[in-house]
């Protein structure tokens, strides 16, 4: 069950992503609707929750909310990715750590050794 | 208290003297593991001669001498208010031993939690944005910046960006993603999280600072060397060099790159595995390292055993 509303998760929120405009409760569930049944409410939990998780923002409009995406998708991913990568507990789970990036100088000398580097050892 | 004293200039002197030692030594980029395994015993043989030293102080040797029964008794005794802690040097020995073992579980705890709370923060972010590739074994992340990692866990996982995957060719992918389970399979996340607490449970201490900062830099050199033994190491070197250039500006936040020169120049020319003998005496300095501490602490408890019951023996010899 947990796993279904993480995937619904991930279906509402590629909805509001994609179509970046204000969206009901109701309009995103006609959206899913076409390759699952849902209920109404299941999908409003679920965007609350997406709202609590700071994720959508939304303001009343009538008796129901207008939900909205908070930051596009590109921002959404390099908030994540720097917010928690840069952090010193996971500083060594990148294949190269970000503070260690190659200056060009060094950057162009490693491509040079790679261009020498005999072409028999390419198949050892 | 001789032993006690012992221990504690060898925990000191060792702190300061290993961590130079072992970072002079010019085999460790050879034998990563081992060297690992040697800033491990390095930092477990300091952290247990100030225990023993402590217990050493709350204990006296005497005590120890008359056989096991006694310790045993001087033991219960100790930690059932009994007459051997009345003694101020007990309290002292028993203080310290006891403040060091309390900040180590705590620190411990708060590093592997602050780990997991954040890897599953992490993972939930991820739910949202990657899409699992069952040819790569990954999870794969539409992001411009040419990124690969892996979150370890119960259901860790290899990472990579769409920006890694169009700047590498494939066998380069394959070789990266090898290089990040090899990091999953070996647990490596917990080998830095122990090198992690230490240094943070006794700040400022060079051993633990060094330790946290080589083993950081060795782990990494273990995963290219597993990811080498089925792929060639010209790929790895390849996606090492386009990973760590062509960077987005915002992630640039500093410059030069020790350890991924030092990890290109590896891949592109091996260097002969240890022989046996290094090898060999490698695990004896790890088991010196660890089994020192124990054997200084129980050398004048054995000694008074001796005297205590083999000195007929001793006499007739």
């Amino acid at each position: 069950m947990v796993r279904g509303l993480g995937e619904l998760e991930s279906a509402i929120m590629d909805r509001m992503w994609a179509t970046n405009a204000p969206a009901s409760v109701r309009d995103v569930l006609e959206h899913l609707r076409k390759d699952r049944a849902l209920a109404y409410t299941t999908v409003m939990t679920v965007m609350d929750k997406l709202h609590t998780k700071g994720l959508l923002k939304r303001k009343p409009v009538g008796r129901a909310y207008i939900y909205e995406a908070v930051s596009s998708k590109e921002a959404y991913t390099a908030d994540v990715m720097r917010v928690s990568l840069a952090k010193s507990g996971n500083r060594a789970a990148t294949f190269v750590h970000f503070l260690e990036r190659l200056t060009p100088e060094e950057a162009s000398a490693l491509e040079a050794a790679l261009q020498v580097y005999p072409p028999s050892g390419r198949s050892s | 208290m001789t032993v006690a004293i012992a221990l504690a200039v060898y925990a000191a002197f060792a702190a300061v003297a290993l961590p130079r030692l072992l970072r002079r030594a010019a085999w460790t980029d050879r034998a990563p593991r081992l060297a690992i395994a040697m800033w491990q015993a390095a930092g477990a043989s300091v952290v247990v001669s100030v225990l023993l030293s402590a217990f050493a102080i709350a204990v006296p040797a005497s005590v120890v001498g008359h056989g096991l029964a006694a310790l045993f008794e001087a033991c219960a005794a100790l930690l059932g208010h009994g007459a051997t802690l009345s003694t101020p040097s007990a309290r002292i020995g028993l203080l310290i031993g006891g403040l060091v073992l309390a900040r180590l579980a705590y620190t411990g705890g708060a590093v592997l939690l602050g780990a997991r709370r954040g890897r599953r923060r992490h993972a939930e972010a991820l739910a949202l944005l990657g899409r699992h590739d069952h040819d790569l074994g990954a999870l794969v992340v539409d992001y411009e910046e040419r990124l690969a990692y892996c979150l370890p866990g119960r259901k860790g996982h290899a990472v990579i960006t769409t920006g890694a995957l169009r700047s590498l060719a494939p066998e380069q992918v394959t070789a990266v993603l090898a290089h990040e389970q090899a990091h999953l399979r070996g647990r490596h996340h917990l080998v830095l999280a122990a090198a992690e607490a230490l240094a943070r449970a006794f700040p400022r201490i060079p051993l633990f600072d060094q330790a946290r900062a080589e083993i950081a830099r060795l782990v990494e050199l273990l995963a290219d060397d597993e990811a080498a033994r089925h792929h060639p190491r010209i790929h790895i070197a390849a996606a090492l060099v386009r990973l760590a250039t062509g960077r987005v500006p915002a992630f640039a936040l500093g410059a030069g790159g020790e350890t991924a020169l030092t990890r290109v120049r590896r891949m592109l020319h091996p260097q002969a595995p240890l022989e046996w003998r290094e090898r060999l005496s490698g695990l004896l300095a790890v088991t010196a390292l660890l089994a020192g501490p124990t054997a200084l602490a129980a050398a004048p408890g054995v000694g008074a055993f001796l005297a205590h019951h083999c000195h007929s023996f001793l006499i007739t010899l």
